[in-house]
This record gives structure tokens, sequence and C-alpha cells, in this order.
């Protein structure tokens, strides 16, 4: 006879099992809520006529069959809005679904590019990414040197377990961050840690736990990353801005009768006010405008591969 | 045989689909105080067995839906005992959505009731 507790784990592994080939993040909700309901189902249900075998059985059949279930999860990842939709065929299906063309509804051409949310997505992420860089380094470093250093004290255990704890938060914190802002579908709970088991298993589970490692190496990789990130979109921001500026500028330095060449090549000067002058500032205005589709298009890009690089360190299967 | 049974659940998967959504939602919308999930299966799962049009299980990704497009609004909170839970409540604009879907399932059901009993022309 096997305990309640076995029949849900047998359930979940199952439950994993029929959804092999969905999205990681989908299993991992589709396991969370399984699990969530099972156990409080048992634990609202626990009547004393019953064997609890017998009673997770029934729990199990009103749940559904695990086929019945994968097969709703597949659907719902299926119908995810259409700028955060991440595998190809839920875009599809979901730009079919809007009754638009798949090929049309990607923003097109190379100015389209200011329309897409995912740009400006990857644009406002890689800016802030200094500070959430900055914030998760010195964390898992303090926490890391602290817990170590309070080792061999009988309250540096503890501490290292709460900085542990922490370290799954935030990496499911910046999960929500990267999903709204880079679009790569990411958990939208936090994993969840079998209440069956005793606490010595999880903390076996927190210390060797693959998840928690990876958090903790991607929270040092983003302060080098964040500011790699924040320097080149500043820089080429700055850059895009300041040459759309310049016929401005040219404007300004006219009126107030400023000179300046603006190009000068032995006996051949052009001053602002002669027509050619002016003809190269508008030239490098043009230019900033090139260097600033050029900057979204690598913050859209950006933003893509972090978010595979993200879910790779973040989510654990 | 084996192969009508297969038709029937067909039709009823494809009837449920919109019409667990429009419960869900209905059912978030009238109660007073968030629900977690497994309250809402007992709600929707209440009576015999025959007459369950969705599994529990199914009715998860669907909350999750209607939470993703801003339907409903969820938060966690522990339990005294057992694993942390997740609460769903009706947003404004789910309020807003769901006059909406009574309406367009009135006029279903009495399109559908019309054609069944006949007189639809």
């Amino acid at each position: 006879m096997r305990t309640a507790d076995e029949l849900i784990r047998i359930y979940i592994r199952d439950l994993k099992a029929a959804l092999k080939g969905a999205d990681k993040a989908t299993i991992q909700d589709a396991l969370a809520d399984a699990e969530e309901h099972l156990r409080t189902a048992l634990e609202s249900e626990n009547n004393e006529e019953k064997a609890e075998s017998e009673a997770v059985q029934a729990i199990i059949n009103e749940y559904g069959e695990v086929e019945e279930i994968a097969q709703a999860y597949k659907n719902w990842e299926v119908s995810l809005p259409p700028a955060l939709a991440s595998t190809p065929a839920a875009r599809r299906v979901a730009a079919t679904a809007n009754g638009d063309n798949p090929a049309a509804k990607k923003y097109p051409g190379f100015f389209g590019i200011f329309a897409d949310p995912k740009a400006w997505g990857g644009l406002v992420f890689m800016l802030i990414s200094l500070v959430t860089g900055t914030l998760y380094f010195t964390w898992a470093v303090t926490g890391l040197s602290v817990s170590l250093g309070l080792m061999i004290l009988i309250f540096g255990v503890p501490i290292a377990i709460i900085f542990l704890l922490s370290f799954r938060g935030i990496a499911f914190l910046e999960g929500r961050l990267v999903e709204a802002l880079l679009g790569e579908r990411m958990p939208r709970r936090a994993s969840f840690t079998d209440s069956s088991l005793s606490w010595k298993e999880r903390l076996k589970i927190l210390l060797t736990g693959k998840a928690t490692w990876l958090s903790i190496i991607y929270m040092i990789l983003m302060l080098p990353l964040g500011v790699i990130y924040f320097t080149v979109m500043v820089t080429l921001i700055s850059v895009s801005v300041s040459f759309m500026a310049t016929p401005i500028g040219a404007i300004v330095m006219m009126a107030k009768d400023i000179p300046f060449d603006i190009f000068s090549s032995g006996d051949l000067v052009w001053t602002l006010s002669d027509p050619a002058g002016f003809l190269v500032t508008l030239l490098i205005a043009v230019l900033g405008f090139l260097i600033g589709t050029c900057t979204m298009h690598i913050a859209r890009w950006i933003g893509k591969v972090h978010g595979k690089f993200a879910k790779a360190l973040l989510v654990s299967d | 045989m084996v192969e009508l049974q297969e038709t029937h659940k067909k039709f009823q998967k494809e009837l449920s689909s919109g019409t667990v959504s429009l419960a869900l939602l209905s059912i978030l919308a009238q109660s007073k105080e968030p629900l977690y999930g497994y309250q809402i299966g007992k709600l929707v799962g209440a009576g015999d067995d025959e007459g369950v049009m969705v599994k529990q299980g199914a009715i998860y990704p669907v909350l999750r839906s209607l939470e993703g497009q801003g339907l409903l609004s969820s938060e966690r909170e522990m339990s005294d005992s057992g694993p942390p839970r997740k609460y769903y409540q009706a947003t404004e604009t789910g309020q807003k959505a769901l006059e909406t879907w009574t309406l367009i399932w009135t006029e279903t059901k009495t399109f559908v009731d019309n054609v069944l009993e006949g007189d639809y022309q």
C-alpha cells in the first residue's frame, strides 16, 4: 500500500512526464499548481473514515487525469498574449487568433523596431541592470562571505540558510522582471518545497540543489553584465542623440555668429553658414538617427539573449 | 461505441473552453473575499460526477490565463498548515468584462435554445 505522499509524488512525476516538450516555466507552474491543490485538498478532506491513501486517490481523480491536465496547460501556453508569447508556435497561434497574418504581425522593416515593445523593454532592462546588477552582486558576495565567515560559530548556520533562501527569492523576482521587460516566459510563482519533507531534507535540497548555486552565479555575473549593458546603452544613446542635435546646434551657433568650421581639408573650408556645411550637419543627424535605430535593434537582440541566459540559470528543471 | 464516446468528449471539451472562463470569472466576481484554487475547484465541481464540466486540475491554467488578461489578480499567502496558497480575486476590468460576457452568454443561450426547439426561422 502506497502512502498518500507517495501517490502525490507519483502523480507529479507523471504530470511532468506528460508535459514533456512544453515550456520549462509552464511545467514548473503546472507542477506547483498540482502540488498546492493535492496537498491542500488532502489537508482539508482528511477525515478519519477513509484511509489517507484512498482519500488521495479520490482527490487525484477529481483533479483529473495526467494527460488531460497536461493538455490544458499546453493549450494555455499557446493562448498567451502575443507580446509575451515566447514560443514560435504560440506566437503563430496568437497571430492567427487575432486574424492577422503571422508574417505581418512582426514589426516590419528596419525602422519598425521603434514600435516593438521588446526593443523598449530590452532598453529599459539594460539601463536598470546597472542598479539591479550591483545590488545582486553586493547581496550575493556579502551573503556568501558573511555566511562562510560565521560558519565556525553556531549562529553562522541559520544566517547562511537565510541568505541562501533570499537568493532563491531574488532569483524569482528577477525572473518576473525578465518576463515583464524581455518577454521571456519565466515561472509565475516560486518553486515549491515539498512540505512533507523534514527540515533536514529541505536543507539538503537548498544546499545541494542546482537552483541555489546557479542563482548565485547569475547574481554575481549581473554586476559585469549590468555595467557593460549600461555603458553600451548610454554611450550609444548619447552619441545618437547628440548627432541628431547637430543641426540645432548649428542653427544656434549661426544665430549667435559663432564661427565654426564644420569641415576643412587644405584650402577647402565649409563653415556652418555655407549651405554645404549645413548639409553636413544634416547628414550627421541622419547618421545619429541610424545609430539610434541600430541601438534599438541591439537592445532587442541583447534582451532576447539575456532572457535565454536568465532562463538557463534561474529556472531549474 | 467507443468512438462515439470520444466524440462526446471532444464536444464537451470544445464547449467548456469558453464557459469555464465565464464560470470562474463569475464565481470570483461574486465572491466577497479572495478564493484559492482548491476552494474554487470545490465550487465548480459541486454536484455529482456526471454534471462536472471541468476537472479541478484544469481550472488552474484557466485562472492563470484570466490573470494574464488582467481580469483577475492574485496574491500568495502562507497557510497555517500545508503549502502556501494563491488567492484569486476579480479586478475591476474583470467585473466589467463579466457584464459583457454575461450578455454574450445570454445571447448564445437564447440562440442555441431556439435552434434546438426548432423555432429559429
